[in-house]
């Protein structure tokens, strides 16, 4: 469809539109400094709490014992820039390593439902037919179960959670979304000339897949496995809430940070008289990864898909 | 296809999508639970699909050999529960469809300037906040700006009749609960209680769509029809409201109402932060916090089945939306 366009724009318009698809989507995101905000801060971000381990070698549960630094706001003093909480934890260390774990769970529960993703609806797209209503039906199946309710029945049935289950948890329930729009992509390149001289050229189902197919419905992969990141860590977050999960003695995320904050440190549930910098910094990074996901996830859209740019 | 003959095949279609679902669920998790771990399957399942019509309660099983034991009824916990997350989804589908509306028209109307900019800031945040973290920051708020029983005649928390636990908002000075009254009293106490609840779940979707609505209107606004429209002098107000955004609302409904189900899990945490007390609750509370008490698997397959519905019933009024709003699809489809 995209072809049918370019060869009805005029001829200056066909001028400006060199290089490949990458070439392309790479100048559109380069009119997009939202876009590129949010990738540079999701990047920073990962970074970040990839090095934990380098940065705060002590670790999320090591206490400064002096009485004065308990429950002590941020200061530059003793290097408790985020504050400390009640024993005298220090707030970055923890947040640190709560983005380290946290980035653990999406990173990895998107890269699986991702490729499964890619499978299904690779296959389904690619061959049609018997399969490909299989596949759409049991997708269908899976999008009806709601995704907290199932993940907090999940999780305690699995208890005690560990990585590789979370993970399992949540590349089985999220490849649905990669798979749906994959499909759709595919569906649609099917009917492209490129794709049709390759087939009539006798090139293989493998071939036009990888070859072809693939590397044009890349852009929709990535953006449906952006958007993963985000639902990884808002689910986490809200099973966490709930007491679902993890602890953070044993492994702190974003998620269950916040939780033990918020249900011991603000409004009604302050019982323990937690500061309020206890629960802002966890909740501010939890947010400026969403956010960060969401405008990214939007700007590669429009980025991928020039017809609906116009948004931007 | 007629409009019966579609919407008869979309039921049948979730009929079996629930069927297959509850076989799932119950095979995942129900049977991993006692007592159910030491009945056979089949029976046991056909026992439960028997008592979503008879109300018999997984305690049936359990006390099934007691002489003179009477179970409660399955929809005991179920209905009221059901009543009240229904009040707070319906006042939530009514704010995110007026605001989303408000919203998107405005940054729409104003695109590029100050207001656009301002909506749009507000909105990704809105949508990237997690609920639960609303609510608490919404009755902080609450508190903050009020005194600790809620902002003026809006509560913090509770439903008419049955007041919140008594942590911090209550703690000392346990007040006896007002009633929850008859009739229009009910309603508008029912109103009071679920206004900050309603707002905190209405937020983040008004973020997602508002942001959907101000594409779909742009998009709409670069169309030939509305520079007809123009050209014809129509004021500006009257080009957005009757040609862009009629051309918009046929995507934005449909989308807005397909993706509603998404609400439901919002609505646990809101729920579960307000103590509506609503199905959320009863969700959470299935889960035995620690130790080895049975679940009440009868119930929890009750939770799936329900959240089930709520999505597919979502998705299908979504269908609906887009064939009232889009004559086209109307068209093709009579």
């Amino acid at each position: 469809m995209s072809a049918a366009v370019e060869t009805e724009s005029p001829p200056y318009e066909t001028i400006r539109q060199r290089g490949g698809y990458w070439a392309q989507t790479g100048r559109r995101l380069a009119r997009q400094p939202l876009t590129l905000a949010a990738i540079v801060v999701l990047a920073g971000l990962l970074v970040t709490g990839g090095l934990a381990a380098q940065i705060a070698p002590e670790r999320w549960n090591s206490l400064d014992l002096a009485a004065r630094w308990h429950n002590h706001p941020p200061t530059l003093a003793a290097r408790h820039f985020f504050g400390t909480d009640n024993i005298g934890r220090d707030i970055l260390v923890r947040v640190l390593w709560g983005l380290h774990f946290t980035e653990q769970a999406a990173l990895l529960g998107a890269l699986f439902a991702a490729l499964l993703g890619i499978v299904a609806g690779g296959l389904a797209g690619l061959y049609g037919g018997w399969l490909d209503a299989v596949v759409m039906r049991f997708v269908d199946l899976v999008t009806a179960f709601p995704a907290i309710v199932l993940m907090i029945a999940a999780f305690f049935f699995l208890a005690p959670l560990t990585v590789a289950k979370a993970t399992l948890v949540f590349t089985l329930y999220l490849w649905t979304q990669v798979a749906r729009a994959l499909r759709a992509r595919i569906v649609t390149l099917g009917g492209e000339e490129y794709v049709q001289a390759a087939r009539a050229l006798g090139a293989s189902d493998a071939r036009i897949f990888f070859r072809h197919l693939l590397p044009n419905a890349a852009g929709t992969v990535v953006v449906a496995a952006t958007a993963l990141l985000g639902q990884i860590v808002l689910i986490e977050a809200t099973a966490e809430f709930f007491g679902f999960g993890v602890a953070s003695l044993n492994r702190p995320t974003l998620g269950n940070l916040l939780a033990e904050a918020t249900t011991t440190g603000i409004g009604r549930y302050n019982t323990l008289g937690l500061g309020w910098w206890v629960w802002v910094s966890p909740a501010c990074v939890l947010v400026l990864i969403l956010i960060a996901v969401n405008l990214i996830g939007d700007g590669l859209d429009n980025a991928l898909n020039p017809r609906a740019r116009r948004s931007g | 296809m007629s409009l019966t003959a579609f919407v008869l095949r979309r039921v049948a279609l979730a009929a079996a999508v629930l069927a297959v679902f509850s076989s799932l669920t119950f095979l995942f998790f129900a049977a991993k639970t006692q007592p159910l771990a030491s009945h056979p399957l089949l029976p046991a399942y056909w026992d439960w699909v028997r008592g979503l019509f008879t109300g018999s309660s997984y305690h049936s099983l359990i006390g099934s050999g007691i002489d003179g034991f009477v179970p409660p009824s399955l929809w005991a916990r179920v209905v009221p529960a059901l009543g009240r997350t229904a009040a707070l989804v319906g006042a939530a589908l009514v704010l995110v469809v007026v605001f989303s509306l408000l919203v998107g028209l405005a940054a729409a109307r104003w695109r590029g300037a100050a207001p656009d900019l301002i909506l749009r800031t507000g909105t990704y945040v809105a949508w990237a906040v997690p609920p639960f973290l609303l609510g608490l920051l919404v009755q902080q708020v609450a508190t903050t700006l009020s005194d600790s029983h809620g902002l003026g005649p809006f509560p913090i928390a509770g439903w008419p009749g049955s007041c919140p636990a008594a942590i911090g908002i209550n703690s000392g000075t346990i007040t006896p609960c007002p009633g929850a009254g008859h009739g229009a009293t009910f309603a508008l106490n029912v109103l009071r209680y679920i206004t900050l609840p309603g707002l905190t779940l209405a937020l983040g979707f008004i973020g997602l769509h508002g942001r959907y609505l101000r594409s779909a209107l742009v998009e709409a606004l670069d169309a030939p029809f509305i520079t007809t429209a123009r050209a014809k002098g129509l004021s500006e107000r009257r080009v957005l409201v009757r040609h862009a955004l009629r051309a918009s609302l046929a995507t934005f409904m449909g989308v807005m109402l397909s993706d509603f189900g998404a609400v439901f899990g919002a609505a646990l945490a809101v729920d579960w932060v307000f103590q509506l007390q609503g199905l959320g609750t009863v969700f959470i509370r299935l889960f035995p916090t620690e130790g080895f008490a049975p679940i009440d698997t009868y119930l929890l397959q009750i939770m799936f089945m329900l959240t089930a519905c709520f999505v597919l019933a979502f998705s299908l009024l979504g269908e609906l939306a887009t064939r009232w709003f889009d004559p086209r699809v109307r068209a093709e489809q009579t």
